[in-house]
């Protein structure tokens, strides 16, 4: 008996001790910074660089060899030969990677500055304006919190595109060039220079000499090489990246010399900088095997970075936190565009499970920022007559941005038997009481969306409209698809019993509210939801391993010019099969195929002629057929009805401590997210003094209640 | 032994008996037969759905053997008594006020809670309209739309054709004078959102919308969640400890009673199976219950809960078993019975059992409060009742994330303690009434 008791005591300490707290502050500084991480390899690893150097050596021996023999050879032509001395041109590749070069000699070109085509029109972005303040003061730890912690620190495969990503890839590293977030420019990153060449599809880039990773090894020219044999692995299980990197998506890029090269894209895109801007070097250095073992080998590895944050070894505590800290003597510290951001010494990222934790922590001061998109935080949580606010400790914001929206949507699994149904997927779209959730759970602050692709400008439909909730309808629907009886329970059922019942799931705890609401709703249409909240990380797994049936998530989504539609909606990222054994003869799909795991087509809608319209979108070249294209697809995604539109939030809203300093007007245009450019500071001063005010109870300053609607649309 | 002419039998011991056998009967026929249903519906029933087949065996398996079980318990206990000791230990227990109160408060509570929709309810008790009666509130009665009682529309204008919103109904006799409505004491059932215009949720007490406890986040009724909370909870926890006993028991029993290898073999094996962390397998079944090709229906999704916390509870209870029998098991009356030529059934169940089982009674309330704090902070963490099934775990945790609205947290945490409270005296009651030394007092 004691024992149960006992039992029940630790339980009862588990949550005591999830209610406690991430109070461990301190930090690790960067062991040995600035110098290449060689030193501290175990002996067997030595030996394994040993057996790598050799083969190296004899793989230039015989790629020389062959050269000489003027055979297949990608890296020299014949009147190159002998202009190749610099180093960064030596390509000090595992035999297997020069073999794969050797054998695509057509897509790796090497050559010399002579060949660069002449009359290039050289932009350098430099009449663009910096958006960084001048104002911003170096210093400080920046405190966020994540809601479980990642799987891996892989930047893909399994996995690998979870939330922290964003820390270590997405808003850190250095691309080539970077779109201008405040206007239509580009301004320079990687790449000091480049010029666009629409008639070949090619973009030249001249590199900055100076870039390093954080390892301090320089980024070489061949690490672009690397990356499109990287990418193109099977061992990296990401058949995203296999298709976006493809040979037939990235047909060449050329070595002119070790600080300029070119890349070329299948298609002359409208935005055909962006599509070449997004070869990032790969640090060939780091990857020493990429096999079958990758997955699992570079689980927890922290791949060297062009970007001013690293994860270090030692900051990283399992389950709790990790601190991202300041790359020492970071290469683009100085750089325009670069300067004046970046500028907290360090990020820490603590784990906390627990969301009601998340704003107590955040009303101590132990996490810099809260967001308060939810009503019930803005309103209530963190009214304007809340004592922190009141006494000017606490200032909350809301930005207005321009920028597409997160798809926030259910998406029906449609290769579930009964949901393949389309009167049955079209009767839940009816189903489905967003008004009401958007009236009382979210107090009218956001707005519906509309279709599959909202905020593209002329890009989305200017017509379409999420179909309204409606229960004549979603009884028509239904009673189509053969459910005409009504269940002791209110719940539809066919004439044999079978209940109109569905898993209805998701990962956001936050928006329990949200389901609950659904599911009551959906009641008085006759449909039977059963709700299963699920930790992030099990919920992604589950909607990416298709193994749903209506799921609620939002998948972020790049700035862009128009949206994209392979990914979510072609066949190839529904089913493994080969293309041909899809469909039948008349173009129907085949019943009884295999899901496809790890991609994003959530909906697993496959539909011949949509199929057909993506692929000539993909390789549409002109912007009004682009648009068209889009239109139609857009209106098909809706008539297939697998998607059912959310909300979208024209704004972010943010609760800050009044320490963390920002420019005029908040942040750029085409920020998602509060700190995504880096734009902000920490003023530490000013941090001990709110802090002991708080302490002693005196105000810090008139409460500050901030609306940047400058961006605002109609 | 005495016989049963000599003592007066009072009337409530003949029915706590057959409460006894049929209770008993029913759960473990129940269990067996669920988890055999399961297997045979498994691999035998064919159905439409996947998994379906598997639901069928266990509801159908659990009904029949549960009733099988429940008719057999109730013949098995009929006639019955209990010896003398017992009958004083009970009349002992009818003398400590305090814990005999708590019995009665907690007891009637739950009666209630078990005909809830008559008290708590969306559904009207009684409806009379075109001089037709209906019973909505009751069980297996026909579920009417608003279009059969006249409204069109509902009050978002959509079409009446679902189940009809009984508080809009009683709205529109009062408006037209065409009916007549009984409510139940609180109009609202746990699951249902009452919003309304110009209100935001959570919103406080409110006695004229019949909110006595105010609504939650999603406008939901507090005491309805409290009150159907207590129920499932109270439920989930009696069942528990029935079955924590009878599979205790009986392994206790065997162990003690045959001692040498059987002893040490079983006791190893105890051991073994208690190291298996009890939330780390929760977590990982309820992981994978989720990732299953079907869907279970949320009884099922409870009773997946129940068996892992049962499986996991069972262990502790076979060490008191135990040595109890083995104290029992030399005394002469058991070598007698032996000589006589019983077999160890037979003298393990009636005669060593009621000898042993005072010790376990004295458990019982400690069990339940046990099981009652185990599944609130299951759900608490999330791994618990599936949603949105009302619970005290959900309300205290929206509580704890909604502190502006007190009354959430309030609630939850007055109702939890009063529970435990009332539990624990009746424990400490149980306990001194079953004390073989007289005089010990708990004050």
């Amino acid at each position: 008996m004691k024992r149960m008791i006992w039992k029940s005591h630790l339980l009862l300490g588990t949550l005591l001790l999830l209610a406690q707290g991430c109070n461990k502050k301190e930090l690790k500084r960067p062991e040995g910074a600035g110098s290449p991480s060689n030193q501290n390899q175990s002996p067997i690893s030595m030996d394994e660089e040993e057996v790598r150097k050799l083969a190296r050596v004899f793989a230039q021996e015989l790629a020389a060899e062959l050269a000489r023999q003027g055979t297949s050879l990608a890296t020299t032509t014949n009147e190159d030969k002998g202009t190749l001395a610099s180093p960064a041109l030596r390509l000090n590749s595992a035999p297997e990677v020069l073999d794969f070069y050797n054998s695509n000699p057509e897509h790796f070109t090497i050559t010399n500055p002579s060949n660069l085509p002449e009359n290039l029109k050289w932009e350098s972005g430099a009449d663009l304006e910096e958006f960084a303040s001048p104002n911003a003061k170096r210093g400080g730890t920046f405190m966020e919190y994540m809601p479980d912690f990642p799987r891996t620190l892989r930047l893909l495969g399994p996995d690998g595109n979870g939330s922290f990503r964003s820390y270590i890839l997405d808003y850190n590293a250095v691309s080539l060039v970077d779109t201008h977030p405040e206007n239509d420019g580009y301004y320079p990153g990687l790449a000091k220079e480049w010029a666009v060449d629409k008639s070949n599809n090619t973009v030249y880039f001249r590199l900055d000499p100076e870039a390093k990773y954080s390892d301090g090894n320089p980024v070489k020219a061949t690490d672009y090489f690397f990356c499109l044999y990287f990418m193109r692995s099977p061992h990296i299980q990401a058949p995203w990246y296999n298709d976006f990197y493809s040979t037939e998506k990235y047909p060449n890029i050329t070595i002119f010399d070790e600080h300029t090269i070119s890349i070329t894209y299948y298609k002359s895109k409208p935005d055909l900088l962006e599509k070449c801007a997004a070869i990032r070097p790969i640090p060939e250095h780091f990857y020493k095997e990429l096999d079958e073992q990758w997955v699992e080998d570079y689980q927890f590895e922290f791949e060297p970075t062009t970007g001013p944050y690293e994860v270090l070894k030692e900051n990283v505590r399992k389950g709790e936190s990790i601190t991202l800290t300041r790359v020492p003597n970071w290469w683009a510290d100085k750089k325009r565009f670069f300067r004046y951001r970046y500028n907290p010494d360090a990020i820490k990222v603590t784990v906390v499970r627990e969301l009601a934790k998340v704003f107590e922590l955040f009303t101590k001061g132990e996490l810099d920022w809260h967001g308060l998109g939810l009503p019930e935080f803005w309103y209530d949580k963190l009214p304007d007559e809340h004592p922190l606010v009141a006494n000017g400790h606490v200032e909350k914001l809301q930005f207005y941005n321009d920028v597409p929206r997160p798809t926030w949507a259910l998406r029906l699994n449609s290769s579930h038997p009964i949901l393949s149904n389309k009167d049955i997927r079209l009767g839940l779209n009816h189903a489905m009481n967003f008004e009401v959730v958007i009236n009382e759970v979210f107090r009218g602050d956001y707005d519906r969306m509309r279709s599959v692709a909202d905020g593209y400008g002329p890009r989305s439909h200017p017509k379409i409209r999420a179909r309204e909730f409606s229960v004549e309808k979603a009884r028509e629907y239904f009673a189509l698809a053969g459910y005409t009886n009504t269940g002791e329970d209110g719940i539809l059922q066919t004439p044999e019993g079978k209940r109109l019942s569905f898993s209805f799931s998701t990962g956001y705890k936050r928006l329990e509210d949200v389901m609950t609401v659904l599911k009551e709703e959906a009641r008085k249409a006759g449909v039977d939801l059963q709700i299963e909240m699920l930790e992030s990380t099990s919920a992604f797994k589950k909607v990416s391993e298709k193994k749903h049936e209506i799921h609620l998530v939002a998948l972020n989504v790049s700035v862009e010019m128009y949206p994209r539609f392979w990914e979510p909606y072609h066949s190839d990222n529904a089913y493994k099969e080969p293309k041909e054994e899809r469909y039948d003869e008349q173009g129907h799909l085949r019943s009884g195929l295999t899901p496809k795991p790890v991609t994003n087509n959530f909906t697993l809608l496959a539909d011949k002629e949509v199929d057909d319209l993506i692929e000539k979108y993909r390789v549409s070249e002109d912007l009004g057929e682009i648009t068209d294209l889009s239109h139609k697809l857009i209106e098909k995604i809706h008539d297939y009805g697998a998607y059912i539109p959310g909300w979208v939030r024209p704004w972010y809203r943010v609760g800050q401590w009044r320490w963390v300093k920002y420019p005029k007007g908040y942040n750029v245009k085409e920020s998602r997210e509060p700190f995504e450019f880096h734009i902000h500071w920490i003023d530490t001063e000013e941090k001990k003094r709110i802090l002991d005010n708080v302490a002693s109870g005196q105000k810090s300053g008139e409460p500050a209640i901030n609306i940047f609607d400058q961006h605002k649309l109609d | 032994m005495k016989k049963p002419e000599t003592v007066r039998r009072p009337k409530w011991e003949g029915i706590l008996w057959l409460g006894v056998g049929g209770i008993g009967g029913f759960v473990l026929l129940g269990g067996i037969g669920g988890f055999l249903g399961g297997l045979l519906g498994l691999i035998f029933i064919e159905s439409a759905e996947p998994g379906a087949g598997l639901v069928d065996g266990v509801r159908n398996g659990f009904t029949f053997c549960g009733t099988a079980g429940a008719i057999a318990g109730i013949v098995w206990s009929r006639g019955r008594g209990f010896n003398p000791q017992t009958m004083r230990k009970l009349k002992r227990f009818h003398s400590i006020k305090r814990g005999y109160w708590s019995f009665l408060i907690l007891g009637a509570a739950f009666a209630i809670s078990l005909v809830g929709p008559l008290v708590v309810g969306s559904r009207a008790l009684v409806v009379i309209h075109d001089g037709k009666l209906h019973l909505p509130a009751l069980p297996f009665s026909a579920k009417n739309s608003g279009q059969d009682f006249g409204l069109a529309q509902d009050k978002d204008e959509q079409e009446y054709t679902y189940e009809v919103d009984y508080r809009e109904l009683k709205a529109h006799f009062e408006d037209t004078g065409k009916g007549f409505m009984l409510m139940p004491f609180i109009p609202y059932n746990p699951n249902e959102n009452d919003f309304r215009e110009g209100v935001t949720h959570p919103a406080s007490p409110n006695w004229q919308q019949r909110h006595l406890l105010g609504t939650d986040r999603t406008g939901r009724d507090v005491l309805a969640r409290l009150f159907y909370g207590f129920r499932i909870t109270m439920l989930f926890a009696l069942v528990f400890a029935l079955m924590v006993y009878l599979i205790g028991v009986v392994v206790g029993c065997v162990m003690g009673y045959f001692g040498g290898w059987t002893d040490l073999l079983g006791q190893r094996a105890v051991e073994v199976w208690q190291n298996i962390p009890f939330l780390y397998m929760v977590i990982i079944i309820v992981a994978a219950v989720s990732d299953l090709p079907f869907n279970l229906p949320i009884w099922f999704r409870i009773s997946i809960l129940l068996s892992i916390m049962v499986l996991f509870s069972w262990t502790s209870m076979t060490y008191y078993m135990r040595t109890s029998v083995f104290r029992e098991k030399a005394r002469d009356y058991v070598a007698a019975a032996q000589l006589l030529g019983a077999g160890p059934s037979r003298i393990i169940f009636n005669h060593l059992l009621p000898n042993t089982i005072s010790t376990l009674v004295t458990f019982l309330p400690f069990t339940v409060a046990m099981a009652i704090t185990s599944i609130t902070a299951l759900d608490y963490l999330n791994f618990g009742l599936p949603k949105p099934t009302p619970s005290w775990g959900e309300l205290l945790q929206q509580g704890v994330a909604n502190l502006q609205a007190p009354w959430i947290v309030l609630s939850a945490f007055v109702a939890m303690v009063t529970v435990l409270t009332l539990v624990t005296f009746i424990g400490e009651a149980i306990r001194e009434a079953f004390d073989p030394k007289k005089f010990t007092t708990y004050e």
